[in-house]
């Protein structure tokens, strides 16, 4: 007799296997992604009880769900408020955790293992970013993984930087934050030598770095080759730029194309990421790798709507596996041949007479 | 069609510059065109509004601005007046809400104006409205008057219809030279109502204007805050902060921020007779403006012990929301409140996920009830037809809870037996809350209704105190003095 306990270790590890293969597969059809989805599915309604009772309270079942898009997927608030584990919590090798919070709870995404995380990252980074390149000279603005165990974005520069690094290659925030001055005789120097360069790292990182090269009169003309990859918004770190000024600044500052100022949307409750082909028009088309979907809905009724009409995100993404691979974002966005444009956050707001909202209701409790 | 909306005295048409938004709903357009005022133009409008408030208003008596209002009001609720007809056309198109809706609400919104309603605002606030058109023995000895502002400024926000009419009126009885800054979800009613009462007394026409501009943008909006004696403001804390920041320290503010209601059931009041109707009640203030009021119920504390357990009372509630939305369908939400509601209503699917309370209603019906045995928290619901459902064992534990949300508190829906009603009253009023209203009432707030517990006339006005000792001196100088 096999213990509950076996049985989700067995079943972990058949799920792992199948997945690193649907991964190598990048012909896979639609009937592969489908077989797979379902199977993962199952795998998540067997193994994580609170995911199981939202289903359940949908009426979708391992057994009613036929196809992929009737996978309910849970609202990314989930993450805050259950938790969400195929494997016992504490025996997860990592846990990631959102920087954002509602009234002091952050949501968490608990990875059984981080091989699938990473061969997701790697893969797709590969591709959409490095295009062929074996080794880049990288600059990362945002600290390291060893400061921030908890961080996704840090992990995945951590990894970034070491698969896909030169050895001299480096973080420039530290304990005492942006360090400047290293990081400018750093982009003198490769600015001099020819060498391609790529800096990266969360979106507001860049605000202050733009800000200081004003304030000095300062610009770089990195080497033909060179990229720049931001992420995840401004999240009140910095004052928010819009998109079109904000590349422009980039693309001023550093010397570099428009084209080349990538962008990475990703999130903690997902194992995988998004990327564009450039900024040279906002907001750009972006797409994952194989193994994730993206559908746009009606935020009301879940339904899916059709290409070119605005709507909420739902990633499936079946390298979440060990949690929940399809989730409801607060992303608003619409479908277009090739993937998807991202329009930013959809906020619930105020109400449009005198009631309180919560979205008000919550900044007020925020203070 | 293109309606012109606003209200300018003394300003013709052509001369001003026109901003037109377009509406739509219920499958009708209409494009409303908004009054643009330069600097400029803002300045003597304001010298005029405050000239004609000081020279005319001021020395007519309030009966004769009370008929002037209650004649209004008497054609806008006649619904074959043109007036209330382009009312019953228009603001269903521009606010989104069912024809039906605002017709009935309208009239009944509107009886609140009517000449007795009108003597009843002015003795609520005033022992004597005498004070309003001359000095007046005080009970202290000397006399008393009361002055309204020369120039009173409203900033209307909000989509929920004539809702303006509210602080217009209240400005108006206390002769306040008065311009109103209407909302962009609600641009028309303080402005037909104007120009209704230009048409009956044009001269009490001359002493207000109704104009909209974009709130922190527009040239003119820092003219009218320089000028205003007074500002009546409603909105979002920040946008009240905002406004507040921008005034001269000299200007009185008065500030309506957003709201949140809730209603309480006794056991008393459920049995197998009354759970039902007090359901039916409920749904009504509910689906009323969709939740928009200050005095819409986002939550119901239900308790427990009476024949009709809570959940059972939840159901009920689930069925008349489902029955009204046949007969008052929800309008259409904007993208931003599709949001908010479908984050609610998961919220709500992950709490019953955990086992925390349960959500009735399939998943893309137009209204959500999520029931709730533990965990009782005030917060916000979805609104537009959402709303938490809590069973406790006692509604003494109502105030408790509530409490910390005292500056976001306002109307409490009640009901219970007459001696739990005034107990349980003397909670809520610690707790903060400012008005207590039977189910089914709560959106239609009685004639005279203190605004967030204030003073609806009596925040507007200053008083001049001719002091006792001063009549005395005056006798030393009367011509009859020996």
């Amino acid at each position: 007799m096999t213990t509950q306990a076996e049985n989700q270790a067995r079943m972990q590890a058949q799920t792992i296997e199948a997945l690193l293969a649907f991964m190598a597969a990048p012909d896979a059809d639609e009937a592969a992604f489908e077989a797979m989805a379902l199977a993962v599915f199952a795998y998540q309604f067997a193994h994580n009880a609170p995911y199981r009772a939202f289903a359940r309270q949908r009426g979708r079942t391992p057994l009613t769900v036929r196809a992929w898009r009737d996978i309910p997927a849970v609202p990314i608030d989930a993450f805050k408020e259950l938790t969400l584990s195929c494997c016992p919590p504490e025996d997860a090798e990592a846990v990631f955790m959102t920087s954002g919070t509602t009234q002091g709870v952050r949501g968490r995404s608990y990875h059984a293992t981080l091989a699938v995380w990473r061969r997701s990252m790697l893969d797709t980074f590969r591709r959409r970013v490095m295009r062929g390149r074996e080794r880049i000279r990288m600059g990362t603005l945002f600290p390291d993984g060893a400061s921030l165990p908890n961080s996704s974005l840090a992990t995945y520069l951590d990894l970034a930087r070491s698969a896909c690094g030169t050895p001299d290659s480096r973080a420039f925030i530290g304990a005492a934050g942006l360090e400047l001055e290293p990081l400018l005789s750093t982009l003198a120097e490769v600015e001099a030598t020819g060498e391609p360069y790529m800096l990266l790292g969360a979106s507001y990182a860049f605000v202050p770095l733009l800000d200081a090269l004003a304030a000095r009169g300062r610009r770089f003309r990195l080497p033909e080759g060179s990229l720049l990859l931001d992420t995840g918004g401004f999240k009140g770190q910095s004052r928010e730029i819009a998109p079109d000024p904000f590349y422009d600044a980039l693309s001023a500052a550093f010397g570099v194309p428009r084209s080349a100022c990538l962008n990475m949307y990703g999130m903690t409750e997902l194992s995988s990421q998004f990327y564009d082909e450039g900024n040279a028009v906002c907001p750009p088309v972006k797409s994952g790798p194989h193994w994730v979907r993206t559908r746009v809905v009606d935020p009301l009724t879940g339904a899916d709507l059709p290409e070119g009409a605005r709507g909420v995100l739902v990633h499936h993404d079946l390298a979440h596996f060990n949690s929940v691979s399809a989730i409801l974002t607060e992303d608003a966005g619409e479908l277009v041949p090739g993937g998807f444009r991202l329009f930013g956050r959809v906020d619930g707001e105020a109400s449009r007479g005198c009631s309180l909202a919560v979205a008000e209701f919550l900044a007020a409790a925020r203070g | 069609m293109t309606e012109f909306a606003g209200h300018l005295p003394g300003l013709p048409r052509e001369a001003i510059g026109w901003r037109h938004v377009a509406h739509a709903a219920w499958g009708r357009e209409v494009e409303i065109a908004l009054p643009q005022l330069d600097a400029g133009q803002a300045g003597a409008l304001c010298g005029h509004v405050r000239e004609q408030g000081r020279r005319v208003l001021r020395a007519m008596e309030t009966g004769r601005i009370v008929a002037a209002i209650d004649q209004a009001v008497a054609r806008l609720l006649d619904r074959s007046h043109p007036v209330r007809a382009k009312a019953d056309e228009l603001l269903p198109v521009v606010t989104g809400y069912g024809p039906e809706t605002v017709g009935l609400a309208l009239t009944s919104y509107l009886k609140s104006f009517r000449a007795p309603q009108l003597r009843r605002f002015l003795a609520e606030d005033f022992r004597d409205p005498g004070v309003l058109d001359g000095f007046r023995p005080a009970p202290k000895g000397g006399l008393v008057r009361a002055q309204g502002p020369e120039l009173l400024l409203h900033v209307w926000a909000g989509n929920v219809p004539a809702l303006s009419l509210w602080s217009l009126i209240c400005g108006l009885l206390v002769k306040a030279g008065t311009i109103g800054k209407v909302a962009s979800a609600e641009p028309l009613m303080a402005g037909w109502f104007a120009g209704l009462l230009a048409e009956i007394d044009p001269e009490l026409g001359a002493c207000l204007a109704i104009l909209g501009w974009k709130g922190g943008q527009d040239a003119c909006e820092p003219v009218f805050l320089r000028e205003a004696d007074t500002v009546m403001a409603y909105g979002t804390d920040a946008t009240l902060a905002a406004l507040r920041d921008r005034l001269p320290v000299s200007t009185r503010f008065l500030g309506h921020g957003h709201r949140i209601g809730f209603a309480m059931i006794a056991r008393e009041a459920l049995d197998s007779r009354k759970a039902p109707a007090l359901a039916r009640l409920a749904a009504q203030d509910i689906v009323r403006w969709e939740q928009q009021g200050c005095y819409s119920p986002q939550a119901i504390f239900v308790e427990r012990g009476g024949p009709v357990a809570p959940a059972v009372f939840a159901r009920h509630l689930a069925q008349e929301l489902a029955a009204l939305a046949y007969r008052h369908p929800r309008r259409a939400l904007a993208p931003a409140e599709a949001n908010a509601l479908a984050q609610w209503r998961g919220r709500q699917e992950i709490a019953a996920a955990a086992g925390e309370s349960e959500l009735l209603g399939p998943a893309a019906a137009p209204w959500g009830v999520s029931h709730a045995e533990a965990g009782a928290a005030l917060l916000p619901s979805g609104l537009n037809r959402t709303v938490r459902t809590v069973a406790l064992d006692d509604l003494a534990e109502v105030a408790g809870l509530v409490a910390p949300h005292r500056r976001f508190l306002q109307t409490a829906g009640l009901a219970a037996s007459p001696e739990r009603l005034l107990a349980l009253s003397e909670q809520l009023a610690a707790a903060g809350v400012t008005r207590i209203a039977a189910l089914g009432r709560m959106t239609a707030p009685e004639a005279g209704w203190h605004h967030d517990g204030r003073f609806s006339l009596l925040d507007l006005v200053s008083f001049c105190e001719i002091e006792q000792g001063a009549e005395t001196a005056a006798e030393g100088f009367a011509a009859y003095v020996d």
